[in-house]
Order: structure tokens, then C-alpha cells, then sequence
């Protein structure tokens, strides 16, 4: 039985569709990520969840309750915004504990849930504090606090970590992901960070105007993303596309250029696009410098590119490259010298290539 | 002034730098007629301030000092002439003695009359704004913009208009001519302004926080007690300062509503400045005229800083 089941959920302000039919199910312990361009539905989707927003059409189970028109209240869920609202006129305990002692919790119970809370996230010592006199990571803190202490069985977080800055950000992400861990909670976690999106995620849903445009494991949303606006979506910077023509079931010909070859993947069938057009898809990473140990692979192939701009990130350099008319990103080695706007050799590796129907933009 | 503090600091710190000297005495010199011009310009504004502020403390001068003067004085000397032999004693009279109408009580009842009045009327309308601003900007309904735009129009309508068909409902009602009608009559008028400042208040705070407090399980009422009253307090003080100033001395609901037993202190003042045997008394007049004044001014003494400050408070920090 899933832990939260979305069916067919619609939602309408007047005449505008916000949400138009989104399908998802969530297992107990999951941590799912809703993930979309700003304005795409995101926060909707989550107060609809919580019961902020009635929905216009379909269902929301809960544990398998039937929760649709249930109040906020007798959901079992809890939600972490992305501005906190905490209560100012209440110390950090007072916020932990509003929400038990709004549901009678006696109170010593209360005060050893608000101690076991705060020890779990080091605000021990912030207990009496008023959120104002708080840094913007620790108001982060008390919100999951205020969310941990009622023990629900789903935690909502919308956009939790964007009001903080990276290096925090980065902090909070992976304490994020330690709780989950240790809790085993079920998380459904919003964010428009595809990094976010990736490190925490058991399983990530691209949403794009209320629609459901994937739902999968970060890796299989990485590595074959189901649609070209996932595949531009998710990844920094993004994949490449390249208009290509299938030439025979092993290489392709790049449509551009009319002369550059590459090898088809294996197990990838493209027979029936023979002689046809297709967006050729590949991540920066597998266009580099020449490598020794690559160098036979029959997927490999070293193309002569441009080079028009270069980005040393530290661990790589990323390479801005241009081939026909097409600008591509390219990630090689730092170590590795090209020299700006003349021809290099880059290989091309084909082995997580995607193929994309120009029509449709669906991955083949 | 910080302007020319830091410009005064930069120019010294170019004696750090190897500058012309000449171009340095040039910036002082500059600095210097500046700041003599600066202060002339605020020597200036200040005398316009203070004239001002003259003007319009001069007719309330003027009334302090012909109270303290007697009947004779005012009728030989000057009005704007200091007193020669200052004394209580018209204040004493417009208090406990003076003639209203047929009694000769002072305004001491009436005032008594008034806070009957003026404090229930206050407590209700403000309680009632704060309730009606909080559904229009946190629990908002299908028309609740129309609702609030036409509440707005209560701000606007003049006291005449409202006289006749509030002294109908009231008589529908059975209380006409009684205290309790008078107290409605204001808190109807007044609740116009009480939501208005209250709902404006509350579109300021952080929609989230409801949203937050739901989730957490509390309800309509709970919300509003527990987390948007306890944010209120500017809020509050500004509209009881204002409804508080605005019935107290409210003069026509009070002359047409009120009924003889209940006629607050302002339609007193009235009668006994009306009132008279013989020579008028001026003196007496303009003490209880002040008399009537001063729990208003005393609110403004002791509130009005939180007054300027509520009506410039934003939204909340660390929310
Ligand atoms: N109360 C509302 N009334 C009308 N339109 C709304 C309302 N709330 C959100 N929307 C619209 O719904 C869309 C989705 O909003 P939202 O769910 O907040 O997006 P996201 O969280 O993904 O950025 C936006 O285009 C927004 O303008
Ligand atoms: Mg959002």
C-alpha cells in the first residue's frame, strides 16, 4: 500500500488549468522530489497534498485513507515552507510544541518531544529564543523541528533550502538527507535545484505546466531523460542536441555538417528511423579531450571541434565548442591545453547517447 | 549632516595620497561654505517649523489662559493678555457647577456619560475590525474583495445621511434615545475603519503562517488568538486611539441618539455654553471646553508614539 497516492489530480484558479492530471504514488520511506521551472505547479501540488488548496478533480489517499476533502489537520502530514513561518511571537519551543499541544499532548510528554527534537537538530541550545533573533539556517532548523516533533506520517518541504545561501545550502542538504536515513520518513521534497534534486531524491518527478513530464530514479532520469524538456532540465549545463540523420542501424550522420559520422550505441534500435531525422542527445561529460584507454571502442569516435570559450571549474574545464552551426558543451580534463578558436580533437563518446523523435520530442 | 561628515572624512583621508595641496584646500573650502550653507538652511527650517507649530498651538494657549482669568478680566482686558491672578476657579465651576440646560451639575455627569459610551464602543468596534480583517485578508471567500470593497464606502458616507434610517433601525430595535443604541450606532460607523486598518495590517503578515498554524491543527478562532493577536498590538493601539478620539468627540450622534439620561460631554458643552444667566462667562466656558478636550489629549500624550509608529509598521521579522 503506498503511503500517499495522487490520482488524476486536477486543479483549476478560474479558468486557468494549474495542475492537469498528475499521477503519482509514493511508497512508505520514499523520498520523493518534485522538481519543474518556477510557476510550473509545484507549490500547488504541495498545498493540495496538505490540504491548503481543494483540489478540482481526483483523488489524494493518504495510508490508504481517502483524504481528499479531509482538513489540513487530520492528514498526518506536516510541511516545511520555504519562508518558515515560524511563529514570531513564539520562543523556538513554543513553535516546536504548538502543534502537540494544539492536539492535547499532556505537557511533560510535550517538553521531552520538544528536547529529543532539538537534540536531533543541535537547537538545544535556541529553545528559548524568539525566531527574529535566529540566522536564517537556524529558523531552517526550528521549521523542521516544528515538523519532526508531531512524527506524521509524510513531510512535506517546498523549496526549504532556497532562502539560504550556498555554502549553507549545501550544509542543510546533506543533514536533510542524514534524517531521512535515520528516520525512514517519507519525504515529498520540492525544488527547482536539479543538484538538490539528484543527491536526495529515491525517485524524481519533473513536472512542467501541471503536467508530469517523468517519474524515476535520478540516474534514469539523468541518463535517459523521457522527453526533450527533462533532458534540458536536469543536468548543468545542460545535454547537448544534435540534428542528426540515421544513415544504417550502426552510425548517423550529423545533419549540419553532412560530413561528420558517429556510431550508434549499442542495443539501441533505430531501424525504423533509417534515412530519417533525430535529435541526437549527449552529456557534456562524454564529449573530451582523446582518451588513451577509450580510444578503440567502437562507440568512441574523434571529431575535429572549435573551440570557443573555456571554463576552468577546478576539478574540470568545461569547453564551450562549436561544430557547424552548433555551440556544444564539452568537459575535459584541466590538464588538458586547447587552444581558443582553433580546430581540436574531441571524442565522442557514444555509449549514453539518447535519441530524441523531433515530432514528438520523446526519447526513442 | 552624515553626508558631510563622510565627506570631510574623505577628504582628509586624501592627505594619504599624494594630491596637490591646492586641490585640497579647494574641497575644504568647498566642504566648509557648504556646511555654513547647510546650517543656515536648517536654522530656516526650523523657524518655519516652530512658527507653524505657534499657529497652531495659539488658539489652545489662548484658552488656557482666559480659564484661569475671571469674568472680569476677559471683559476689560485682552483676550491674548497672561492672566494677572491666575486661579482654578472656573474650572472648578465648569466641573462641579456650572449650568447645562435645566441642571446645574458642571460636565462631571456627562463625562461619566461619555466613557459609558465611548469605552464599549471602542472595545466592540476594534474586537469586530480585527475579526473582519482577519477573514478578508487571511481566510478570504468568493467575493471577499467586493465585501471589503464596499465596506470602504462606510469610510466615506457623512454622519447626516446615516442619521434617519439609523434612528428608524434603532427604534425598530427598542433603543432609541438609550446608551446601548449610541454604542451601536458608533460601532456600526466605526467598524468601517477598524477593519480597513486591521485588514491592512494583516495582508502584511505572511500568508504562510496560517497555512503553517492549519497544518498544525488550530482552527479559525485559535489562529487569531494564538498567533495573529499576539502580533496585533500596533495595530490595536492605532485603532483604539483613533475610535477612541473619533466618538469621544462625536457631538451629532450623540445630540440625536443619545436621549436625555445619557447625553455625552460634548452636547454638555454645548448646553452650557448656551446656557446662560446673565453675562457669559468665557472663562468657564473654555475651562470645560479644555475639560472635555483632555482625555483625548492625554491618549495622544501617552499613545501617540505608538500612534505614528503602528501606522508605519510593516510586516513582521522572522516570520
Ligand atoms: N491563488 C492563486 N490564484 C490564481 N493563480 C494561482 C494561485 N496560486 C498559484 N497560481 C498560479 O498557479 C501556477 C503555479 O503556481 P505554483 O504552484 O506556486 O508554482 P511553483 O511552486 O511551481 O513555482 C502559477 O502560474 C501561479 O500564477
Ligand atoms: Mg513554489
Amino acid at each position: 500500500m503506498a503511503a500517499l497516492s495522487i490520482e488524476n489530480v486536477k486543479k483549476s484558479y478560474g479558468s486557468t488549468q494549474v495542475l492537469k492530471g498528475i499521477n503519482i504514488d509514493i511508497e512508505k520511506g520514499e523520498f520523493l522530489v518534485l522538481i519543474g521551472p518556477s510557476g510550473c505547479g509545484k507549490s500547488t501540488m504541495m498545498n493540495s497534498i496538505a490540504g491548503l488548496e481543494s483540489i478540482s478533480e481526483g483523488r489524494i489517499l493518504i495510508g490508504g485513507k481517502d483524504v481528499t476533502h479531509a482538513n489540513p489537520k487530520d492528514r498526518d502530514i506536516a510541511m516545511v515552507f520555504q519562508s518558515y513561518a515560524l511563529y514570531p511571537n513564539m520562543t523556538v519551543r513554543g513553535n516546536i510544541s504548538f502543534g502537540l499541544e494544539v492536539r492535547k499532548m499532556p505537557k511533560p510528554e510535550r517538553e521531552k518531544q520538544v528536547q529529543k527534537v532539538a537534540q536531533l537538530l543541535q537547537i538545544e541550545h535556541l529553545l528559548d529564543r524568539k525566531p527574529a533573533q535566529l540566522s536564517g539556517g537556524q529558523r531552517q532548523r526550528v521549521a523542521m523541528g516544528r515538523a519532526l516533533a508531531r512524527e506524521p506520517k509524510i513531510y512535506l518541504f517546498d523549496e526549504p533550502l532556497s532562502n539560504l545561501d550556498a555554502k549553507l545550502r549545501v550544509e542543510m542538504r546533506a543533514e536533510i538527507k542524514k534524517l531521512h536515513q535515520r528516520l525512514g520518513t517519507t519525504i515529498v521534497y520540492v525544488t527547482h535545484d536539479q543538484v538538490e534534486a539528484m543527491t536526495l531524491a529515491d525517485r524524481i518527478a519533473v513536472m512542467r505546466d501541471g503536467l508530469l513530464q517523468q517519474l524515476a530514479s535520478p540516474q534514469e532520469v539523468y541518463d535517459r531523460p523521457a522527453n526533450l524538456f527533462v533532458a534540458g532540465f536536469m543536468g548543468s549545463p545542460p545535454m547537448n542536441f544534435i540534428d542528426v540523420t540515421i544513415q544504417n542501424s550502426d552510425s548517423l550522420i550529423i545533419s549540419d555538417t553532412e560530413q561528420h559520422q558517429l556510431p550508434i550505441p549499442e542495443g539501441y534500435d533505430l531501424s525504423s528511423y533509417i534515412g530519417k531525422k533525430v535529435i541526437l542527445g549527449i552529456r557534456p561529460e562524454m564529449i573530451t579531450e582523446p582518451l588513451q584507454h577509450k580510444a578503440d571502442l567502437r562507440e568512441v569516435c574523434v571529431l575535429k571541434l572549435k573551440t570557443l570559450l573555456t571554463e576552468a571549474m577546478g576539478a574540470d574545464t568545461m569547453v564551450l565548442t562549436q561544430l557547424g552551426e552548433k555551440e556544444l558543451n564539452c568537459r575535459i580534463n584541466p590538464g588538458h591545453q586547447v587552444q581558443m578558436n582553433q580546430y581540436s580533437d574531441f571524442m565522442f563518446d557514444m555509449s549514453k547517447a539518447v535519441f530524441f523523435d523531433p515530432q514528438t520530442e520523446n526519447l526513442i | 549632516m552624515k553626508k558631510t561628515y563622510n565627506l570631510s572624512y574623505s577628504a582628509n583621508g586624501t592627505k594619504n595620497l599624494s594630491l596637490l595641496g591646492s586641490v585640497k584646500d579647494k574641497a575644504n573650502r568647498y566642504l566648509q561654505q557648504r556646511s555654513i550653507v547647510q546650517h543656515l538652511l536648517r536654522i530656516l527650517l526650523y523657524s518655519v517649523l516652530l512658527f507653524m507649530a505657534l499657529i497652531y498651538l495659539l488658539p489652545l494657549l489662548v484658552m488656557v489662559m482666559n480659564s484661569l482669568k475671571d469674568v472680569e478680566e476677559i471683559r476689560n482686558g485682552s483676550l491674548l493678555a497672561l492672566p494677572k491672578d491666575p486661579s482654578l476657579a472656573a474650572w472648578a465651576k465648569a466641573w462641579g457647577s456650572a449650568c447645562t440646560g435645566s441642571t446645574c451639575e458642571g460636565i462631571a455627569p456627562f463625562f461619566i456619560n461619555s466613557f459609558k459610551i465611548v469605552l464599549p464602543a471602542v472595545a466592540i468596534s476594534t474586537i469586530l475590525g480585527a475579526l473582519n480583517g482577519y477573514v478578508l485578508s487571511m481566510w478570504r471567500f468568493k467575493g471577499s474583495d467586493l465585501f471589503f470593497g464596499l465596506l470602504l464606502f462606510g469610510c466615506f458616507i457623512p454622519f447626516q445621511v446615516v442619521l434617519i434610517p439609523m434612528a428608524m433601525t434603532l427604534g425598530w430595535l427598542g433603543l432609541a434615545s438609550s446608551a446601548s443604541g449610541l454604542i451601536l450606532v458608533h460601532v456600526i460607523y466605526g467598524m468601517a475603519f477598524t477593519t480597513l486598518f486591521f485588514r491592512n495590517y494583516y495582508v502584511g503578515l505572511p500568508r504562510e503562517l496560517i497555512s503553517a498554524a492549519k497544518i498544525d491543527g488550530a482552527g479559525f478562532f485559535l489562529i487569531f488568538w494564538r498567533i495573529i493577536l499576539p502580533l496585533s498590538p500596533p495595530i490595536i493601539v492605532v485603532t483604539v486611539i483613533w475610535q477612541f478620539t473619533q466618538i469621544w468627540n462625536d457631538f451629532l450622534f450623540g445630540v440625536v441618539f443619545s436621549g436625555a439620561d445619557n447625553l455625552p460631554v460634548t452636547v454638555a458643552l454645548n448646553n452650557l455654553v448656551n446656557t446662560s444667566f446673565g453675562g457669559k462667562e468665557y472663562n468657564v466656558d473654555m475651562a470645560a471646553a479644555l475639560l472635555a478636550a483632555l482625555p483625548t489629549i492625554v491618549v495622544y500624550v501617552f499613545a501617540g508614539k505608538y500612534f505614528v509608529r503602528g501606522l508605519s509598521a510593516g510586516a513582521v521579522k522572522g516570520a
